[in-house]
């Protein structure tokens, strides 16, 4: 393979990873406080939707990356409403966000679409560095991004900081390892977990938003194909390290454009062998992680004082 | 006034009302987007679904599938584990069946179709057990493993309908049809409902005898009510999470050899899709009891029917099916709070 393959190659799985790294990155802080949610599948697809839809009607992506963080916002209280607050199995709940945000995103869409096909998506347009952008691989893979490519992995950093360096971060880590230790020292166990849910499920947001308005360019009914599922096994993969979502969601990316390029390099081999190479990557990698990896110890139980 | 009454007196029962209110204004709320009157459209749903003579049997047929597939995941949920992969299993189950036809050919027909089912269990199973056995023997966790299968079963679909099993003309993504003999009788004229509603209550009957009589059905229910207790008794959790999961799977294979060689004669892409996760709502609102299975596949196949029939008559758009699971899926999870008792708490 020559050089410009390679770099076309690295620059589209940087952008094929931001859906994943966003949702992971979530649910990173998410478990660390020690809530599940396998929703995201579905939190992603009404940010995907609120992301296109507000778009159009503000004229720019930011108006409708605020869209699908409102959203995702709204659904990661609602999983913390019911797992927090009510103390209700945290994977069903979650079961039914993924129903919830494949009606409400699949609902509106046709209705915003009876009128008629949509116009053009004003989506997030790729930097121009000046001298940075024309740098022969490095301008291509990791100057001339959409903005939000680096606010994820800005995102990413403070995160990794944030959960073992601050405060919060404590907080955070400890109403996921020992709740009751931290109900005693005074933290309000609850409040920080509906905290985190909400985190995670606007992160799940922006995700959605990402992929529908950075890497493509529209909404399509159950468009995010996964994404949230594999974000999970992400997170787990990266061990609940949110530098290590980065290499593992890029890991993902890559696979992505790798695939769509390897059905054309070998059209001899049935291209659905390239199209599930991301989720076998996703199998390979709980299976890796599982065996030598703790996991946030009150990880989905909730807690109640006595 | 014992526990179990509806009265609203702690903090969690009154936000579980308000949820509850919520989800309903939600659905309300959604329809009127739509420009359609919320009391007519829940109308026309139930008739749709339930009390035309054709609706009813729509929904029969779809919840042969949604029973068989939510009896797997009600055994699996028994022992703690989340079946989510319904949907793959369905698909590899249903390819494997119409890959042994051409070993049926001269057998005589009862012996002939009692091999595809065999076989679409067999494939099924199969890719239970990779979940399976990835959760036992790596601590793989089975929710995103199942949902992984399940998208790597859709490409294994897709590349067999147009590679070894596709029709001998080559033109469609798809299988050549059954043969006669294969095929599932029509049990009520006039209608899609095959013998399959048949293999679906005997299959109910199955899974309840296996669950309250067996040995290995209360292996299941120990495990999933005191995992600790189970191993002490003698109940290995790593064989019995591989055991439900390949059940799980033969019987999800078993729906998808019922869909082909009852209902669509032949495989093709996308001829069974979202069966998986509406499966765990059935499970879930049986309260896991096999013989409730039947009962509420009714109800969610209904809901579905009558969900087509009104986004065809109304300007509802039909993922609102989607919702009202989601909503039903949570308004329970809801309920269950108000019947908590607080000494328990």
């Amino acid at each position: 393979m020559d050089w410009i393959v390679i770099t076309g190659l690295l620059a589209s799985g940087v952008r094929f990873a931001m859906p994943i790294l966003f949702a992971a990155l979530g649910e990173t802080v998410g478990q660390r406080a020690g809530v599940l949610n396998v929703g995201l599948e579905g939190i992603m697809l009404v940010g995907a939707f609120l992301a296109v839809v507000v778009a159009m009607q503000t004229g720019t992506p930011w108006g409708g990356l605020a869209a699908a963080i409102a959203g995702g916002t709204a659904m990661g209280l609602l999983h913390g409403v019911f797992c927090v607050r009510l103390k209700v199995d945290q994977i069903v709940a979650g079961i039914a966000l993924i129903l919830l945000g494949l009606g409400l995103s699949g609902f509106g869409y046709r209705l915003v679409t009876a009128g008629g096909a949509p116009g053009q998506v004003p989506g997030f347009q790729r930097l121009n560095l000046g001298p940075l952008s024309d740098l022969p691989f490095l301008g291509p893979v990791l100057f001339s991004h959409p903005a939000p490519v680096y606010l994820g992995l800005a995102c990413a950093v403070a995160l990794a900081w944030g959960l073992s360096r601050t405060g919060i971060g404590l907080g955070i880590r400890a109403v996921g390892e020992n709740p009751k230790a931290a109900d005693a020292a005074g933290i309000d166990v609850d409040r920080v977990r509906m905290a985190a849910c909400a985190f995670g499920g606007a992160m799940a947001g922006v995700g959605g938003a990402f992929l529908s308005t950075a890497q493509l360019a529209g909404f399509v009914e159950n468009m995010v194909s996964g994404r949230g599922f594999i974000a999970i096994a992400c997170v787990v993969f990266a061990r609940w390290n949110p530098l290590g979502a980065v290499a593992v969601a890029l890991a993902f990316g890559i696979a992505e454009a790798a695939q769509i390029r390897l059905q054309t390099l070998y059209p001899g081999v049935p291209y659905q062998a390239f199209v599930l190479l991301p989720y076998v990557l996703a199998l390979v990698g709980l299976v890796s992680a599982a065996r030598t990896v703790h996991l946030p110890s009150a990880l989905a139980r909730p807690y109640r004082k006595d | 006034m014992d526990g179990r009454t509806l009265t609203p007196r702690r903090p969690e029962a009154r936000l579980a009302l308000v949820v509850l209110a919520a989800g309903v204004a939600l659905l309300a709320g959604l329809i009127w987007l739509a420009g359609e009157n919320a009391l007519r459209a829940l109308v026309a749903l139930v008739q749709g679904g339930f009390l035309t003579p054709s609706g009813l049997a729509d929904t029969v047929v779809r919840a042969i599938p949604l029973c068989l597939i939510g009896l797997g995941v009600a055994c699996a949920f028994r022992a703690g584990v989340f079946n989510i992969g319904g949907d793959g299993q369905l698909l590899i189950g249903a390819c494997a069946a119409v890959a042994v036809v051409p070993l049926l050919a001269g057998l005589p027909a009862p012996l002939a179709l009692a091999g595809l089912m065999l076989a679409g269990m067999a494939g099924g199973a199969a890719w239970g057990l990779v979940a399976g056995v990835l959760k036992a023997r790596f601590g793989a966790n089975e929710i995103i493993a199942t949902i992984m299968l399940n998208y790597i079963a859709v490409q294994v679909l897709s590349w067999l309908v147009r590679g070894p099993l596709q029709e001998p003309a080559g033109v469609f993504p798809r299988s050549a049809r059954l043969p006669g003999e294969l095929r599932l009788p029509v049990l009520i004229d006039g209608t899609r409902i095959s013998a399959g509603l048949v293999v679906a209550l005997v299959a109910v009957g199955v899974v309840w005898i296996l669950l309250a009589r067996s040995r290995w059905g209360y292996g299941v229910t120990l495990t999933g009510q005191n995992a600790e207790a189970a191993r002490y008794g003698g109940v290995r959790p790593g064989w019995v999470a591989i055991s439900v999961l390949a059940a799980g799977g033969a019987l999800a294979g078993l729906a998808g050899t019922v869909e082909v060689a009852g209902l669509h004669g032949r495989l093709q892409e996308g001829f069974a899709t979202g069966f998986g996760i509406t499966a765990i709502a059935v499970a879930l609102l049986a309260r896991l009891n096999p013989l409730w299975v039947p009962v509420t596949a009714m109800g969610f196949a209904g809901l579905y029917v009558g969900s087509g029939t009104v986004a065809r008559a109304t300007a509802v758009p039909f993922p609102l099916v989607n919702v009202i699971e989601a909503v039903v899926i949570l308004g329970f999870l809801a309920l269950g709070v108000l019947r908590r008792r607080p000494a328990l708490e």
